[in-house]
């Protein structure tokens, strides 16, 4: 059985560690570009591993791996390009779009605190992904457009339901501020009238920016933030426009991994397009160690056949070498797709 | 309220004064009960109350944080609660 991507213009990978998301990511990229897609490959995993697949460093932005007829790889208009978020440096970009911000609103004495402020953020454990997360929904939102499909390397499953949890999360926060901002806005409109004292922020006259001018901006954040989110998540819950494949390998924990993740992401109503079983025993002879792990193996192929039967799935020979260069991700996305 | 001149306009916004200054006080006060709802909520994370988005919430430190130290100051605290945000 092959896998149905139909059009759908953003597919996750996920998985449990090591089962090789990364390979199939690549592998189904390399096979996309080559029918003539334009293709962007993301890793999110905070190893990247993307990068050494293709045998060359990768950033921030999209750099090309695979273009127009090289080796017939990837012809009419294909392209496969590839990036990697850099959490640490997404972090550092927020925190300079912070300090712009403090120089227009901030009278310069409070400056120190907004710095220590930031100092502590940048150490927070949660910070890196919520990063992460900002990028993500930036490529999901924007990305469409620009290319044909998105594909996301994720990290492991745990982390990748959390990112697709956290959209819903954070419209559910800034709607409450944005309610509460409301409420606060009305109640001082209602003083006003009334001609009560407004100077509730201390001496205007030392602040940079006026009151009303930095609710105003404050906002015009949330409502950004709040837009962005319930992009996603609209985006996210769309079966035209995403879908996932689950990884795995045929041991026991990966397919108790898989069956969790999969109950999960119905839960969050995320398509899930199929299964990539990786690395089963090639059909030749090979021996009585390995005969026996084959009679091993087919226990926990009929055990994903029982539990996870419902999703088509493929399955990839293990093979004699590393996957790594263009050639052998090239036969295995032939196999995914075939 | 300005009076609006002469006798009859003074004694008229005196009886406005007189009518509007406790409801005015039941404004100002709404106001800062919901304006430290706000605060609250955007700063929960210091407080200890886990903020799913306290990330976020630091690009709108800039613009209360002017508002943060009358905040404090009216939650009754003489100096700022926050090791992390010394104001005064």
């Amino acid at each position: 059985m092959a896998l149905n991507l139909d059009a759908r213009p953003i597919l996750f990978v996920g998985g449990k560690g090591g089962v090789g998301k990364t390979t199939t990511a690549a592998a189904l990229g390399v096979a996309l570009a080559a029918r003539g897609e334009r293709v962007l490959l993301v890793s999110t995993d905070p190893a990247h591993s993307l990068g050494d697949l293709f045998e060359r460093r990768l950033g921030e932005e999209p750099e090309v791996l695979v273009e127009g007829a090289e080796d017939g790889a990837a012809p009419g208009g294909g392209v496969l390009m590839g990036l990697e978020i850099r959490a640490e440096a997404e972090v550092d970009r927020y925190l300079a779009s912070i300090r712009d911000a403090m120089r227009a609103f901030v009278r310069p004495a409070l400056y120190d605190e907004v710095e220590r402020q930031m100092a502590l953020t940048r150490e927070s454990p949660g910070a890196a992904e919520a990063a992460l997360m900002e990028r993500v929904a930036g490529l999901v939102v924007e990305g469409p457009g620009r290319w044909d499909r998105i594909l996301f390397d994720t990290a492991p499953t745990g982390h990748t339901l959390r990112l697709l949890a956290l959209p819903e999360l954070m419209a559910a926060w800034t709607d409450g501020l944005l309610r509460q901002r409301d409420r606060a806005d009305d109640a001082a409109r209602a003083a006003r009238v009334m001609g009560a004292a407004t100077g509730l922020g201390g001496r205007e006259e030392d602040v940079v920016a006026p009151r009303d001018a930095r609710i105003e901006r404050l906002r015009e954040r949330l409502h950004a933030r709040r837009r962005l989110f319930s992009q996603v998540r609209r985006a996210l819950l769309d079966p035209a426009q995403v879908g996932f494949l689950l990884v795995l390998i045929p041991e026991r924990l990966p397919i108790l991994e898989t069956e969790m993740a999969l109950r999960t992401l119905s839960e969050h109503r995320v398509p899930v397009l199929g299964l990539v079983v990786n690395r089963v025993l090639p059909a030749e002879p090979l021996g009585d160690f390995l005969e026996a792990r084959r009679a091993q193996e087919g226990i926990y192929l009929d055990e994903i056949r029982e539990r996870l039967g419902g999703l088509p799935h493929v399955q990839i020979p293990l093979a004699r070498h590393d996957v790594v260069g263009l050639s052998a991700l090239q036969e295995i996305g032939r196999q995914l797709l075939r | 309220m300005k009076p609006s001149g002469g006798a009859p306009g003074r004694i008229l916004a005196l009886l406005r004064e007189f009518y509007d200054a406790p409801h005015r006080g039941a404004l100002a006060r709404a106001r800062q009960e919901e304006e430290d709802l706000f605060m609250l909520m955007v700063f929960s994370e210091m407080m200890g109350v886990p903020n799913p988005a306290s990330y976020y919430t630091l690009e709108l430190l800039p613009l209360i944080i002017e508002d943060f130290h009358a905040w404090h100051q009216r939650m009754g605290m003489e100096r700022s609660p926050l090791d992390h945000i010394r104001c005064c």
